[in-house]
């Protein structure tokens, strides 16, 4: 799991290898398209150098319970 | 068994979380206050509350109308007052306007005299001198320090840049963060330590001054934050706004309700409204927009360029008296491509 975010209101970003990105879809069931988008130019996009097409998956904590959301990254 | 107590916590399928998390908002809403009050008292930052804070953040507004920044110290700082409070001299935002009795212009010399405040100028932690140096450094004008405030040596008689040079100068930043505003110390009462409150939102700026915690200083400026940190935090600080403003009135909402909004007003990757120009807007049926709102429009629009409804939502559904897709409604019956050739006889 990648190290710390450098802000509170910030949860880790990590840029996910096509394999598992597959994975991920097939087992949610969705199509690229329908995830949730994230800019090219966003900060966090930005530092991982993620380019458009590629999945980031955020590792949220609500409440107790840690979570993962996806977002794809779309150009401008 | 873990695992098991955790799917009784499960949406189930077909449940329409959007339309329930509207209705859980919605109702308490009523009881809020309609018009932000301010409160006489030493309070220098009021930021807004009730309803109107809550149309701001779902109307995805550019500017807060108060904008509010939580300023956190390092460790060494937080614990002590008076190093907490020379802090507020880093950060205060402070022009020469604020500081200056006023301004002769002296137009057949050539020279501008300023006549600055000694009280203002002890309590922001200046010298006349300072002042001086820093209008020759800002401005590159010839500036000498002088018992009772500044004077500034034009070389010129042109009537038109002596009076602009004047108003530059009252305009200008003698010290702090363009944009901060004017800050005040606070103490949180469960950990004892102190943080500053600034009525502005130049949150960028003011992360670059020394002896600041970067990791937890926040603001209540939505767009603030996603221009710094992106979508994620944005959202976060969306659902954090709700929640604050919520819980101030002493509304009690679940939070999922509250993520789900700031969860589908940032999915597009940029912060959107709820309204016309948002969410409700880009709905994908001709039929669900047409209904809401600029009814003509949609349907004037959608008839020019033969868009179609594929009738999936709610909305549309209603409106031509079919079943809606929601809960048992949302099961149909479908065949893939290439089963059908099985069924079908091929002709």
């Amino acid at each position: 799991m990648p190290s710390k975010s450098d802000h509170e209101l910030v949860p880790v970003h990590e840029l996910m290898s096509d394999k598992e990105a597959k994975e991920v879809l097939e087992s949610l069931k969705v199509s690229i398209e329908n995830l949730p988008k994230i800019l090219e130019s966003d900060p966090q996009a930005k530092k991982l150098e993620a380019k458009p097409g590629q999945i980031i998956r955020i590792h949220r904590r609500e409440g107790k319970h840690d979570m993962f959301y996806y977002r794809v990254v779309i150009g401008e | 068994m873990a695992e098991k107590n955790n799917k009784k916590y499960f949406v189930e399928y077909g449940e329409p979380v959007g339309i329930i998390a509207a209705q859980s908002v919605g109702e308490p809403g009523t009881q809020m206050i309609l018009r932000s009050f301010h409160l006489a008292g030493i309070e220098s930052t009021v930021a807004t509350s009730g309803l109107p804070r809550i149309i701001e953040l779902v109307d995805a507004k550019k500017k807060p109308s108060t904008p509010v920044t939580y300023i956190y110290l390092d460790q060494k700082i937080s614990k002590n007052f008076d190093r907490a409070s020379e802090m507020l001299k880093k950060i205060n935002e402070v022009r020469m306007s604020n500081l200056a009795r006023r301004a002769l212009e002296n137009f057949s010399k050539g020279k501008i005299k300023i006549v600055l405040d000694k009280q203002e100028l002890e309590s922001e932690g200046l010298t006349i001198r300072q002042v001086a140096a820093r209008i020759e450094k800002d401005m590159g004008l010839d500036a000498q320090p002088v018992e009772n405030g500044v004077i500034v040596n034009m070389h010129t008689r042109n009537l038109k840049e002596i009076r602009n040079t004047k108003i530059a100068i009252m305009k200008m930043l003698v010290s702090g963060v363009d944009g901060a505003g004017k800050a005040t110390v606070r103490r949180d009462d469960d950990t004892g330590e102190f943080y500053l409150v600034s009525a502005g939102s130049n949150i960028e700026g003011i992360m670059q001054i020394d002896g600041i915690d970067k990791s937890k200083t926040t603001t209540n400026d939505v767009f603030a934050v996603y221009r710094l940190f992106g979508i994620e935090a944005a959202r976060n600080s969306l659902a954090v706004e709700l929640k604050k403003t919520l819980k101030e009135q002493k509304i009690s909402v679940d939070e999922r309700h509250l993520n789900l909004i700031a969860d589908a007003m940032t999915a597009s990757g940029s912060v959107k409204g709820v309204g016309r120009h948002g969410l409700s807007g880009e709905k994908r049926s001709v039929f669900a927009r047409a209904a809401y709102e600029e009814t003509l429009k949609h349907l004037v629009h959608a008839a020019a360029f033969g868009e179609t409804d594929k009738m999936r939502g709610v909305t549309e559904n209603i409106l031509v008296g079919k079943q809606i897709p929601i809960g048992t409604g949302s099961v149909k019956l479908a065949i893939k491509k290439e089963d059908m050739s099985k069924v079908m006889p091929k002709k």
